[in-house]
């Protein structure tokens, strides 16, 4: 009769095993979407920038975050304040979720809670 | 030790925060013996067949309860196991080890001993659930987020720091992704709390070593 809890604690055990091997590879690969997550969790606003503005940008001395470049096609992350963030011509709001132009933006600017500047 | 923990814990047990599906009440296995002869007192509630750990309501106004098990003083403490039993057998998830007894509330004429929010808010960042259960869960944090306090944020640092260093990435995992959810209704809405959540994960990485 208590099948159903076997198979369940069973379940529970085998996702602490996945838990282990991810957290062994938090430094690789399979951590970088924790880093890029962790990256988003600071940014209040996410904003779709043109390439051309992000070439503006790295010009003008902004570093962009180096999780970006862990991810293929590499990303360029710019955490900005709203006063350098107006100037950029071509740019558009998007959710601070993981969702589809998120994820597919190359070049992307963010605003950072108060607490963070 | 649920979603309702939150709604219970409102000023007044006003229950604004949460549309709760069933409860979970969490049986410590050193009081297995009393518990199940308690049961046999409840009326409106019978054991589902399938799945023994579960009672479903016989009258429509109720709603389902699940009996936990919680291992905090005993050899397998951490561990999650089994405690077999033909009558109530409870499924003894480790992380509830993390709970610590906090106020107990009256509502006429029951008492009702809720945890304290820090313990209950890392054991749901330490789901293992994926999917809308997982997520439902970490709003379950987040709602409990809302009714602390600042001593119960210092305690969840306290209960953070005694976590292995697995466990530490996956509860800061977990804040992340709580931090990106999508709004589910009935349950409090994360994209208007993304301030608090960044707030605390700040809080807990003071201490981690860069990587």
């Amino acid at each position: 009769m208590n099948e159903k809890l076997r198979e369940r604690a069973r379940l529970i055990r085998e996702r602490s095993l996945v838990r282990a091997w991810e957290y062994r590879q938090r430094a690789y690969s399979k951590g970088v979407w924790f880093r890029f997550r962790r990256v988003l969790v600071d940014a209040a606003e996410a904003w779709i920038i043109d390439e051309a503005d992000a070439d503006v940008l790295e010009l003008r001395g902004h570093i962009t975050h180096p999780v970006g470049r862990e991810l293929a096609p590499p990303k360029r992350l710019f955490f900005l304040t709203r006063e350098e963030l107006e100037p950029v011509p071509h740019r558009r709001q998007v959710p601070v979720r993981l969702h589809g132009e998120l994820l597919l933006a190359r070049s992307l600017a963010f605003l950072p809670f108060a607490s963070q500047r | 030790m649920g979603s309702e923990v939150p709604n219970l814990l409102e000023p007044d047990a006003r229950s604004s925060l949460v549309v709760s599906q069933d409860v979970d009440i969490a049986v410590p296995v050193h009081r297995h013996a009393a518990v199940k002869a308690r049961l046999l007192e409840v009326r409106g509630l019978a054991r589902s067949e399938e799945e023994p750990s579960v009672w479903l309501p016989t009258e429509p106004e109720l709603i389902e309860v699940n009996f936990i098990g919680r291992d905090e003083h005993g050899t397998r403490t951490g561990e999650t196991y089994v405690f077999e039993d033909d009558d109530l057998p409870l499924l003894v998830f480790g992380h509830l080890s993390l709970l610590r007894q906090g106020k107990t509330i009256a509502i006429d004429d029951l008492s009702i001993p809720l945890p304290r929010p820090a313990g209950l808010i890392l054991e749901k960042l330490l789901t293992d659930r994926s999917g809308e259960k997982g997520d439902r869960d970490l709003l379950v944090a987040l709602a409990l987020l809302l009714v602390s306090e600042a001593h119960d944020l210092a305690e969840i640092e306290t209960l953070y720091h005694g976590l292995s260093p697995e466990l530490q990435y996956t509860a800061r995992s977990g804040l992340s992704t709580l931090s990106l959810l999508e709004p589910i209704m009935s349950m409090p809405d994360p994209t208007l709390h993304r301030t608090l959540v960044a707030e605390l994960l700040g809080r807990l990485e003071r201490y981690e070593p860069k990587q």
